[in-house]
């Protein structure tokens, strides 16, 4: 026979995987206009962004009832807690994905830029938020090392980044439009915080999983 | 993604060995509780202060030729509060009753095994069953004063059964105990009705505060508010974390959430055995048996 406390943790089971498909949709979509150098799509990411921010809520109520009702302990209590924190991180996802397309706006058409170095990175962190929904989906820590390392290389590219960026304005001290490495470091600031936000979603699966706390800390 | 997948069938109890069963080597983990800090554990163990107020080894239990508690072994920490959880029928009160020489009253029923209470095996042939209750008080589900006597008389009919007839004496006892039972404020000006005349969570009280008028080094209590209502559970939980500054408590209840507050370990019992036992903290976020997950989650059946 199922639990009351059943109905309430399916029901969140429901709304997370939906922030998933959403999140993972959006910054796609969003990546793919900066490389197209497409603003059309900066209402519609807007919107998936504030949907995301509205389901984030809808969790934290949820859990907080279900907290309330049923006083969840163990597996029910690190489920709970884990989805909290995932729903801040797929929330945080659509932020980013509008920060990004937000870029564009900003600074306006960016054709004559070289965007290689965001869009390799780009696939990296498209590919660590895949794995991540999928160790959720799968509740499979097993994929948490593998989002690990990724983020270790995001981490040392977008350091490496900046760097070149930085040495391309000091070779150029009179060239007056920086907006190619001013905007391609924003937008790797965005990638790098996706990247950490996915290290936090295997972190949190880790969590339901083991009952430990993330290994890389 | 799941909710929590489901579990496997419930293990049969002869599934869960005696290695498992054994309670001594209790997990570390950060916890709300009373011992938490590494160092602290440290320097107390240099001191000998983590040694057990109480050591229960290869315990066994029978009522009437049928196993009621099978290889109990457990070390409760002094001056910490212990819950034993369980299904009905697990042999949490059985315990309990090992504890405080109770169970051998009962006809038919025999135990063997050992019981340390600090030095004392409380089951050596020298030892004195009276003695070691007297160490040990106990309080039980249902308030039970005594009907025919005052508030005062039931505070003092210990000491007065124990021969100590000086009235001084006795007045402080009496009044310190209903201190220690948060009971003295709502009282003091009526000691001389029947205890009965109380409401069940000062009954209670009262029950509590005879027990500490002897003042004993460990509390028994076997579902101690399943009677009442949750004001007077609350007032009895906050006196349970006051208690512990003077003595140890052990206490037997079928309310998770009870256990989860006021306990610093937990044990979970299973058919007779003891399953798990830890740090609270421990087995209520991440217990280290399936069996406890699903018991403590609300999965059985």
């Amino acid at each position: 026979m199922a639990r009351l406390i059943d109905l309430g943790l399916n029901q969140l089971t429901i709304i997370i995987l939906d922030m998933a498909s959403i999140a993972e949709k959006t910054v796609i979509k969003s990546i793919t206009s900066y490389k197209e150098d497409n603003m059309e799509a900066t209402k519609e990411i807007f919107k998936t962004s504030a949907k995301l921010r509205f389901l984030q809520d809808e969790v934290s109520e949820l859990t907080t009832e279900l907290i309330a009702r049923f006083q969840p302990v163990a597996t029910d209590l690190r489920y709970i807690k884990s989805c909290m924190e995932i729903s801040y991180g797929f929330s945080r996802f659509g932020r980013y994905a509008y920060d990004i397309i937000d870029t564009l706006e900003i600074f306006g058409p960016l054709e004559l830029c070289d965007k290689s170095l965001v869009i390799s990175m780009s696939e990296i962190v498209l590919e660590m938020m895949n794995t991540g929904v999928s160790a959720l989906r799968l509740l499979d820590n097993s994929l948490s090392n593998k989002i690990y390392e990724m983020e270790n290389y995001v981490d040392i590219l977008y350091k490496k980044s900046l760097r070149e960026f930085a040495a391309n304005i000091k070779v150029n001290p009179v060239y007056s439009d920086n907006r190619c490495n001013i905007s391609s470091a924003l937008i790797l600031k965005y990638l790098e915080r996706i990247s950490d936000h996915s290290c936090y979603i295997a972190d949190s699966v880790n969590y339901i999983v083991t009952g430990l706390s993330s290994p890389r800390r | 993604m799941p909710p929590p997948p489901p579990p496997p069938p419930l293990p049969s109890s002869s599934d869960t060995s005696s290695v498992e069963n054994n309670a001594r080597n209790m997990p570390s983990a950060s916890s709300l509780s009373s011992d938490t800090s590494s160092v602290e554990n440290k320097s107390s163990n240099l001191f000998g202060k983590d040694k057990p107020k109480l050591s229960v080894t290869s315990l066994n239990a029978w009522f009437a030729g049928k196993i009621a508690l099978k290889n109990i072994n457990i070390d409760i920490k002094q001056n910490c509060v212990t819950a034993l959880i369980g299904p009905s029928g697990c042999g949490k009160t059985t315990l309990l009753r090992c504890i405080n020489r109770m169970h051998e009253m009962t006809p038919r029923a025999s135990v063997e095994g050992q019981i340390i209470l600090d030095d004392l095996n409380i089951y050596d042939k020298s030892s004195d069953p009276v003695i070691v209750k007297r160490r040990m008080g106990m309080v039980f589900q249902k308030p039970n004063p005594f009907p025919t006597m005052s508030i005062y008389d039931n505070v003092a009919s210990g000491l007065k059964l124990n021969g100590i007839k000086n009235k001084t004496l006795i007045k402080n006892v009496v009044e310190e105990s209903l201190e220690g039972a948060g009971l003295w404020d709502e009282v003091k000006n009526d000691l001389a009705k029947p205890g009965i005349s109380l409401s069940g969570g000062q009954q209670q009280r009262l029950c509590i505060a005879r027990a500490l008028a002897m003042q004993p080094e460990i509390l028994l209590m076997d579902e101690p508010t399943s009677a009442l209502d949750p004001t007077a559970s609350s007032k009895i939980e906050e006196l349970i974390s006051n208690l512990k500054k003077n003595l140890t408590v052990i206490i037997v209840t079928h309310n998770m959430q009870q256990a989860a507050r006021v306990s610093d370990y937990t044990a979970f019992m299973y058919l007779g055995e003891l399953i798990e036992y830890g740090h609270t903290a421990q087995i209520f976020k991440n217990p280290a048996k399936e069996l406890t997950e699903r018991y403590i989650s609300g999965k059985f059946g």
